[in-house]
């Protein structure tokens, strides 16, 4: 039954959603406008199920003293504090979430830069790969740091400056063998992942269910 | 040499990114095809025509996305084009509020002047909803352009702020009939249904534009949902490391063009410049100086790490490392 | 003088004067004076109301629209605008005057052509005059014209209803493909379950999984594997969770200890069930570790900083990524290679393949991914599924080459070969 009840309902809504697609009559369309609408709902639930999640690991890791019990708080605290900030503070005590308030003061000094600066990591972690990685071990690694190098200036205006040539070779690059690759990529994903969802529809793959095979 | 600690690195990268920020070099930036076919999209725009920009990034890649989505914001400003601004996570909610906030702050050089939707109350009922109307009932009220501001835009006019709903793809294609189903109130909580935008253009097959301003795969949604369904015009606007996969994309005819990353948001700026639809270039134009000295920089990284493998014998069989590589 | 004198001088002074009569025309109607200005006014144009109202079923949709057509309004040059009235039939009641219709007046403006336009839409599409399936009206058009003349068409009645079509055949090209792709899967399906051998080209990187899970044995270090930071929703992590199965089962065997980070509570909760049934085939259920299998967090940045933590303090012997990844992808990778980790990844997101790739021993590119279940289990369900794409890329190649081959035709021999191929492949822009 635990098995069972939830594979029917994928196969039939599956199959159901396939035929829908090539029916354009009212009825095939109110199945499709009605799925649409649950389809939200049922999201929103998977965000309690998340929420509860969090909340449930964190306060397990404080009653348990786990290591580094102490930054549960800080997972904990905001999580319940944005949402008063934003939504039950009344916007005469600086709540709300329109400027100004104290949610859109978190928002725009605390979770912006804190996010923007996890993501200028990057910057340097491109520095460290490009230093270690980027070896011209064989005769294709050495074509890909060619290509890569002249890209990379001809994207920027001081390729320009060193040759006009840079840019042109870089966008053909971009636009041709990229392109083409890409293209090829692309397609192969396509059809993995239809593959997949055909085998998840027909009950082939079972593994979203938990547990490994049968 | 190969064994160099990786802090050093990130100090010469910290330090090379730094200095162009103090020192303005203001290399020339050109623009490619795939830009300029989005700008001159745009530039045959006008009052009776509408876009959507779609914030669907978070603030990690705001870098990036931001100063696109706010140069289109600014050239369809000056075309006086209607524009929707909507968002595929909740943070990019915040985002679209940001970036209206930038294009409208006072202190900036030039901006333009924004009036909400509870301020004009009055001129709607009046029954006035073309924007020279508008215009002209607003000054006959006492209110005047600041110098430096470069026309005034009003919400529900000029643009509204849709906002953030879950499962997007739905959303756009549930915008494919009505927007005004999909969002009965803007993010403000103001009435779409009453807004003039609005009701000269309810649906997307009414909507000439849709430029996604993305730092997902969310973007591809448009083109799933709004031009394959509804003929929709797209354009990507993404960051530099996604923009590499979506060439396939402008090959086929499903978007008209793309940005790619700040050298993007660069040459849109540079060309709003040139035709005189905003005085000046903004933080992509600046950013460039820095992304030179930095592609620079990783160039000379890998031009040493190759010269010390080789000059090493690390090349020969027999020396390769394992793990850790 | 003579007859002829006389004759031809006349004759010639009559071919002379037809013109100039000719341009007198008719002689002027007497010009209307007004008793106000005293003025003459010119008598106004004759205008013609729009008609030949023309209404078809649009084909392929749900009922809710219909094709309208109708001819200007004349002089076409002085109308400035034409609104198309639209209302339920069975309103028109001819017992009028004139036979033009009484009764209730419903109409609605439903559409506004301006001067120039086209004479065609599609009605039903304005969401504010929606059309109900099923439903037959009646429809009229206003012409007005520049001098604030308005003069009207004859109303058209609808002699049928909108009908919704059972089959949307501008997908024809879609089912078709379909149809192949579904026969070619379960084709392959059923030759994999026959007993036939089925090759598959070895991948580096699934091969390599039993000597990196080795390596952590020997080493007596922890394996770590991220499966990916999407939901479950994902095909990227459906794969990495089948493969986290059978690397579950060889580590219960070899008593390697496990850490599996996640990011998403419904993958932890699956991931959690996969570990542990790994387990129980591997007859350890003893082993197993219910702490191994965690949830960090749901914020990305978060959970890559979490997950480079445990990198750097337990030190890892190999670490598997597979699954979706995003912006991450770089600073996990490059942080396990610090770590002195062998690393295996296998993603579908290309915009960060070239990221692993510098920085992994082995990289699992797009569908190898998806083919690692397959190749990992050897069922000849998944065999055959994996065969199946395979032959459907080998369609899919066939008309990429023909397409290559006609526009080389076309080029030199002139031809639109290209043209035909690439519209027996296009599907319309539906809906």
């Amino acid at each position: 039954m635990k098995r069972s009840v939830p594979l029917a309902i994928v196969m039939v809504g599956g199959i159901l959603m396939i035929i829908q697609y090539f029916i354009p009559h009212q009825y095939s369309q109110a199945v499709f406008d009605t799925y649409t609408e649950w389809g939200p709902i049922v999201a929103v639930f998977a965000l309690v199920l998340g929420i509860g999640s969090l909340i449930r690991v964190h306060s397990h890791k404080i009653r348990r003293r786990a290591k580094n019990w102490q930054y549960s708080y800080a997972v904990l605290i905001p999580l319940f504090a944005m949402p008063i900030f934003g939504l039950i503070l009344p916007t005469a005590v600086a709540g709300g979430t329109d400027s100004p308030s104290v949610f859109d003061f978190l928002f725009m000094n605390v979770q912006v830069p804190i996010q923007a600066t996890m993501f200028s990591l990057l910057a340097f972690y491109i520095a460290s790969a490009a230093f270690r990685a980027f070896r011209a071990k064989s005769a294709l690694a050495t074509v890909l740091l060619i290509a890569a190098v002249i890209v990379m200036l001809g994207q920027v205006p001081i390729g320009e400056l060193l040759g006009s040539w840079f840019p042109k070779i870089g966008q053909w690059i971009l636009r041709y063998p990229n392109a083409a690759a890409k293209r090829a990529i692309a397609l192969g994903v396509g059809f993995g992942i239809l593959a997949t969802q055909l085998k998840i529809i027909f009950g082939v793959e079972r593994n979203w269910l938990g547990g490994a095979g049968e | 040499m190969l064994n160099t600690d990786r802090r050093w690195l990130f100090l010469i990268i910290g330090v090379v990114c730094i200095i162009p920020f103090l020192i303005r070099i203001g290399m020339p930036v050109f623009p490619t095809q795939e830009v300029e076919s989005i700008y001159d999209y745009m530039d045959q725009l006008g009052p009776d025509n509408a876009i959507f920009i779609a914030f669907d990034f978070d603030p990690g890649t705001s870098a990036e996305n931001m100063p696109m989505a706010v140069a289109v914001m600014r050239h369809a400003f000056a075309r006086d084009v209607p524009v929707f601004m909507t968002a595929v996570t909740p943070l990019g909610q915040g985002m679209i509020m940001a970036g209206v906030d930038y294009v409208t702050d006072p202190s900036q050089d030039y901006f333009y002047q924004r009036v909400e939707w509870d301020e004009w109350a009055s001129i709607r009922e009046q029954g006035t909803t073309d924007k020279a109307g508008i215009v002209e009932a607003w000054e006959a009220q006492g209110h005047q352009l600041s110098d430096n501001a470069l026309g005034w835009v009003f919400e529900g006019r000029d643009y509204a702020i849709l906002g953030y709903q879950p499962l997007f793809y739905l959303v756009i294609l549930g915008m494919g009939n009505s927007i005004a189903t999909q969002y009965p109130n803007d993010a403000n909580g103001n009435p779409v249904t009453e807004m003039p935008m609005l009701r000269e253009h309810k649906n997307l097959r009414e909507i000439d534009l849709a430029v996604t301003s993305s730092g997902s795969a969310a973007c591809t949604y448009w083109i799933t949902y709004g031009r394959e369904k509804v003929g929709l015009p797209v354009a990507f606007a993404v960051t530099a490391v996604m923009a590499t996969d979506y060439f396939i994309y402008i090959q086929s005819g499903q978007v008209i063009g793309q940005m790619g990353g700040l050298r993007g948001a660069a040459e849109y700026e540079v060309m709003l410049e040139q035709t005189g639809e905003y005085p000046t270039t903004d933080k992509a134009f600046q950013g460039m100086d820095v992304q030179s000295v930095a592609h620079v920089a990783i160039f000379l990284f890998v031009l040493v790490g190759n010269i010390a493998f080789f000059a090493g014998g690390f090349h020969k069989k027999g020396s390769r490392l394992k793990g850790g590589r | 003088m003579r007859k002829h004198q006389v004759a031809f001088p006349a004759l010639v002074l009559l071919i002379f004067s037809v013109p100039v009569l000719a341009q007198t025309g008719a002689p002027p109607a007497p010009a209307a004076v007004t008793e106000e200005s005293g003025q003459e006014e010119m008598p106004a144009p004759e205008y013609e109301p729009p008609g030949g109202i023309v209404v078809v079923d649009h084909p392929n949709d749900a009922g809710d629209q219909l094709d309208v057509s109708f001819e200007s309004a004349r002089p076409e040059d002085l109308v400035m605008i034409q609104q198309v009235f639209r209302r339920p039939a069975g309103k028109l009641d001819l017992s009028g005057p004139d036979g033009q219709g009484v009764g209730e007046d419903s109409w609605q403006a439903v559409y506004s052509v301006a001067a120039g336009e086209a004479t065609f839409f599609v009605d039903g599409q304005d969401p504010d005059y929606p059309i109900e399936p099923g439903s037959s009206y009646e429809y009229m058009v206003t012409a007005l014209f520049m001098d604030g003349t308005e003069v009207s068409s004859d109303v058209y009645a609808m002699d049928f209803s909108s009908v919704g079509e059972i089959f949307h055949t501008g997908k024809v090209r879609v089912l078709i493909a379909c149809a192949i792709f579904l026969i070619l899967i379960f084709y392959y399906f059923q030759k994999a379950q026959s007993g036939v051998e089925m090759y598959l080209r070895p991948i580096g990187g699934i091969e390599a999984i039993d000597e990196a899970i080795g390596r952590a044995t020997e080493m007596g270090k922890p394996i770590l594997y991220v499966p990916g930071l999407s939901t479950i929703a994902d095909v990227a992590t459906i794969a990495s969770l089948t493969i986290l199965g059978r690397v579950a089962k060889k580590v219960a065997e070899y008593q390697t200890p496990l850490l599996v980070p996640n990011r998403d509570p419904i993958v932890y909760t699956v991931a959690d069930e996969t570990v542990k049934q790994g387990y129980l085939e591997a007859g350890r259920p003893d082993a197993y570790d219910p702490d191994s299998v965690f949830f960090l967090t749901d914020s990305q940045f978060a959970f890559v900083a979490g997950v480079n933590g445990i990198m750097m303090r337990d030190k890892p012997a190999t670490n598997f990524y597979l699954g979706m990844f995003w912006a991450e992808s770089l600073i996990l990778a490059e942080t396990g290679s610090l770590s002195g980790a062998i690393q295996i990844a296998g993603t579908d997101a290309t915009v960060q393949l070239p990221f692993f790739i510098t920085t992994c021993d082995y990289t699992l590119i797009g569908e190898e991914l998806y083919a690692a279940s397959a190749y990992l289990g050897r069922e000849p369900k998944q065999l055959g599924a994996v065969k199946g794409q395979d032959a459907m890329k080998a369609v899919v190649m066939t008309f990429i080459t023909a397409g290559f081959v006609a526009g080389m035709i076309d080029i030199v021999a002139g031809t639109h070969i290209l043209g035909w191929l690439r519209d027996l492949v296009t599907m319309p822009i539906v809906d």
